[in-house]
């Protein structure tokens, strides 16, 4: 402690408290080897504080003009020293009073927990792991079902659901033919919007709602099937249920970060997140598209034309079905990626989806619409 | 000095044991007590500390915000000098932390879990829904009153002077259920009840507060605040009527200038027109807010000094002299602070932002084609978008800490404490402690410090 010895030996005048009542009186204070030793003026033997058991009201800084300490063994009682050179002394002899190492002490083992949870999600991302999709498959149809209408319900805004008898009769038929070739026992059901944006969703329990201007927009029944089948794709893989999950758990964590005032914050992620699937599950949706389409003997065609036609219209960008924010946000695969897809399925025996009398009563779906149930 | 109390410095392990026939030395008590000077040190180093904290803040995804604020209150309530010597505040990063993870997991999780489930399983339009939305608010509307008390009570709790501990002494109960009625008769009574309900939930909170073994005491009614509200709530009609009036004479004038070319044949306002009183009505609708927060803010004061000089603590009691001009000041130029600091924030990130694509286009090659790669959009998408939301939804609160040493500083320093006290026989408090910090109130957003 020798390398100290210019800061003892200094005499502060002090205010003492003892913390049973709120009156004081003044002492000295004296900067020792030992402590802080504190002698009332009339000369008793002083009271000792050593420094590692010490506290300051404020952590020590260079700006300091003064300082309350306490001693953990005396609780209650209190230290009071005007000046600012007493606080500088005792910052260099009890350095674990400082601002700089009371900030470090509470702030790095949450630098830790970042560092740790940033490297999880790393290994949980480059692992192909996903939590979200665990939960989602878990969930009962009931729930998924339910779900599945809130989000249809949300999305159709209060806009009516289309409803014609002869081109409800049509959609049946089209979607009851691309079920039973999903290969799996699953009733997908198909709504249509009379809304003018061309638009396709899938939604939590085997749910696919297409729009109007969908069905204006595609030339002919084979885009429509091509679209249905994709859209089928993200329910097999239950990608509208991983999407919800993954979005609520991420709104109620940023609850958590932003101190239970980061409602607006938790939206604002909410709607980033369920904007698009990723490249890799639009890849799943288009394989699941393709194989249902060859399943159903329908012409992979209308695959290629309907996703090149939309490409297109998007400013030769990436986007189309699903991106509501431009090409920026969305990460549907390339063009080319699909065109080469359908090509490698060769040529096999197809027909139409519809005949052309189903074709024009689906198109004409929308002739009576009715207020969603 | 008094002598009823015995001065006994040294504890149990004190080192060496009192000298038997030492009296403390002078104490500086008079009979009766003596006279506290309160006063505001301005702290120094406020926009350092907003700097540190907002670092740590972000590199901790916000949770180090519980520690940050605490540092902040140490800072601020050791600014407040009675007879010289700091207010201590005593609470800590992990007691805040606490309380708010208690807050949710007890209370918003199970909250927002039911809501969700019924409005899943309800539909989110029928009858039913509306009332669990009800009763929602209703639950809120009362929460927010207990959030009120338990921050105050835990705030006092961590407050000490030369050791000695504030406390509140009752429940929180009583006053969320004041809070609630009275809050559901401020649009029955148009706003009358106000300051008979402010000035109630003011003494409830007052005559619960300890300062160690000794009540504060709330002293008068609600009678002197009625002038004052009278002045504002005819005042806010005045306003409001003139404003509108005088947006009626320029519509008028306008018409009768342009006469027939004040619209055309299809109804549409001639632009030049529209353009004229679209910008004088801006401005009278600015020039009207303005006096109503000028009107405002001086009943707020009013209510200020009117509290203080209500609230006594042994002899003595408050003394406040804040003005309406000096409150919108303190507020005005804090949101200019707020907003420069925001500002600054943004502009930090995106320059850093932009220095990073700089070198990461250096590492893996400019793009050749227009288009951003999509797999690199994909990486913007769900890494940098949210993270550049987080900060600029954090860039508001980065000066927080120097606005809020302005307001307290603003109220401190116009308030005096008038009377004497007897220090000496104050003694600690045997009241309850709790330990857990005050999540009801942060969840809700109530705390002004």
């Amino acid at each position: 402690m020798s390398m100290h010895s210019d800061l003892y030996h200094k005499r502060f005048e002090a205010r003492f408290s003892d913390g049973k009542t709120a009156g004081s009186h003044e002492v000295t204070a004296e900067l020792t080897a030992r402590g802080i030793a504190i002698t009332t003026e009339t000369g008793a033997a002083p009271l000792i504080w050593p420094y590692g058991a010490l506290a300051t009201s404020e952590p020590l800084s260079q700006h300091a003009i003064d300082a309350l300490v306490t001693y953990s063994h005396q609780p209650g009682a209190t230290l009071f020293v005007p000046g600012p050179r007493f606080a500088r002394s005792l910052a260099e002899l009890a350095p674990g009073l400082t601002t700089r190492a009371e900030r470090w002490r509470t702030v790095t083992p949450w630098l830790w927990g970042t560092a740790a949870l940033v490297a999880l999600s790393v290994l949980v991302w480059m692992a192909n792991l996903s939590p979200a999709r665990t939960i989602a498959t878990m969930l009962p149809d009931s729930i998924r079902e339910t779900m599945g209408r809130q989000v249809v319900r949300s999305m159709s805004n209060n806009r009516k659901v289309c409803n014609d008898p002869q081109g409800s009769t049509a959609l049946k038929d089209l979607t009851a033919k691309l079920s039973q070739a999903t290969a799996s026992d699953t009733d997908f059901n198909v709504t249509v919007i009379d809304w003018g944006l061309v638009n396709a969703f899938a939604t939590p329990g085997e749910n696919i709602v297409l729009t109007r201007g969908l069905l204006e927009s595609a030339q002919g029944p084979d885009e429509v099937a091509a679209v249905l089948a994709h859209e089928m794709g993200h329910g097999l893989e239950m990608h509208p249920e991983t999407g919800l999950v993954r979005a609520m758990g991420l709104s109620a964590a940023l609850e958590l970060m932003m101190g239970g005032s980061g409602g607006t914050l938790g939206n604002a992620g909410l709607l980033l997140l369920q904007l698009s699937y990723s490249r890799e599950a639009e890849r799943e949706a288009d394989d699941h598209a393709l194989r249902i389409l060859k399943e159903a003997s329908i012409s992979p065609k209308g695959f290629a034309s309907f996703f090149e036609r939309m490409h297109k219209k998007s400013g030769g960008h990436e986007g189309g079905l699903g991106s509501g924010l431009g090409d920026m946000l969305s990460t549907h695969p390339q063009t080319d990626e699909r065109l080469s897809k359908t090509l490698a399925q060769g040529h096999y025996p197809s027909k139409p989806s519809l005949s052309d009398a189903q074709w024009e009563a689906l198109q004409a779906i929308c002739a009576s619409s009715e207020k969603l149930q | 000095m008094n002598t009823d109390t015995t001065i006994e410095p040294w504890g149990p392990q004190g080192g060496e044991p009192p000298n038997g026939s030492t009296q403390p030395p002078q104490a500086t008590q008079p009979p009766g007590g003596s006279q506290l000077q309160m006063s505001w040190l301005a702290p120094i180093g406020m926009i350092g500390l907003s700097i540190t904290n907002f670092i740590f803040r972000i590199l901790t995804l916000g949770i180090y915000d519980f520690w940050a604020r605490t540092e902040v209150r140490k800072r601020l309530w050791s600014s407040v000098r009675l007879h010289g010597e700091p207010l201590v505040y005593t609470g800590t990063g992990k007691e805040l932390f606490l309380g708010f993870l208690i807050v949710f997991g007890l209370i918003l999780l199970p909250m927002l879990i039911i809501t969700t489930s019924l409005m899943i399983a309800l539909g989110p339009d029928t009858a039913a829904a509306g009332a669990v939305q009800l009763v929602l608010y209703v639950v809120i509307f009362f929460l927010f009153g207990i959030a009120v008390y338990r921050a105050q009570r835990y705030r006092l709790l961590r407050t000490t002077w030369r050791g000695i501990r504030g406390s509140m002494e009752g429940s929180s109960m009583t006053y969320a259920i004041t809070y609630f009625l009275t809050m559901l008769l401020i649009p029955f009574t148009a706003g009358w009840i106000i300051p008979w309900r402010s000035t109630k939930l003011q003494s409830i909170i007052t005559n619960d507060a300890r300062f160690g073994d000794r009540p504060f005491s709330f002293k008068g009614g609600s009678g002197p605040l009625y002038g004052p509200f009278a002045v504002l709530w005819f005042g806010a009609m005045i306003i409001s009527g003139i404003a509108f009036s005088a947006i009626g004479l320029i519509v008028t004038y306008m018409q009768q200038a342009y006469g027939a070319d004040a619209r055309s044949i299809d109804g549409q306002w001639n632009p030049e027109v529209a353009g004229v009183v679209g910008v004088t009505s801006m401005l009278i609708v600015a020039i009207a807010y303005l006096l109503y927060l000028l009107l405002s803010a001086w009943y707020r004061s009013r209510t200020i000094n009117h509290f203080a000089q209500c609230t006594h603590f042994e002899n003595a009691n408050f003394n406040g002299r804040v003005t309406g001009a000096g409150l919108l000041w303190i507020d005005l130029t804090n949101l200019l602070i707020q907003i420069v600091g925001a500002l600054f924030v943004i502009l930090c990130v995106v320059a850093i932002f932009l220095m990073l694509s700089i070198i990461f286009a250096g590492i893996i090659g400019f793009p050749t084609d227009a288009a951003l790669n999509p797999q690199h959009a994909a990486v913007f998408t769900s890494v940098a978008a949210p993270i550049f939301l987080l900060i600029v939804a954090l860039s508001f609160t980065f000066l927080l800490p120097v606005t809020q040493a302005r307001s307290m500083g603003y109220l401190i320093n116009h308030l005096d404490l008038e009377g004497t006290i007897p220090l000496d026989q104050i003694a600690q408090s045997a009241a309850a402690d709790v330990n857990v910090g005050e999540g009801l109130a942060q969840a809700f957003d109530v705390d002004a410090f």
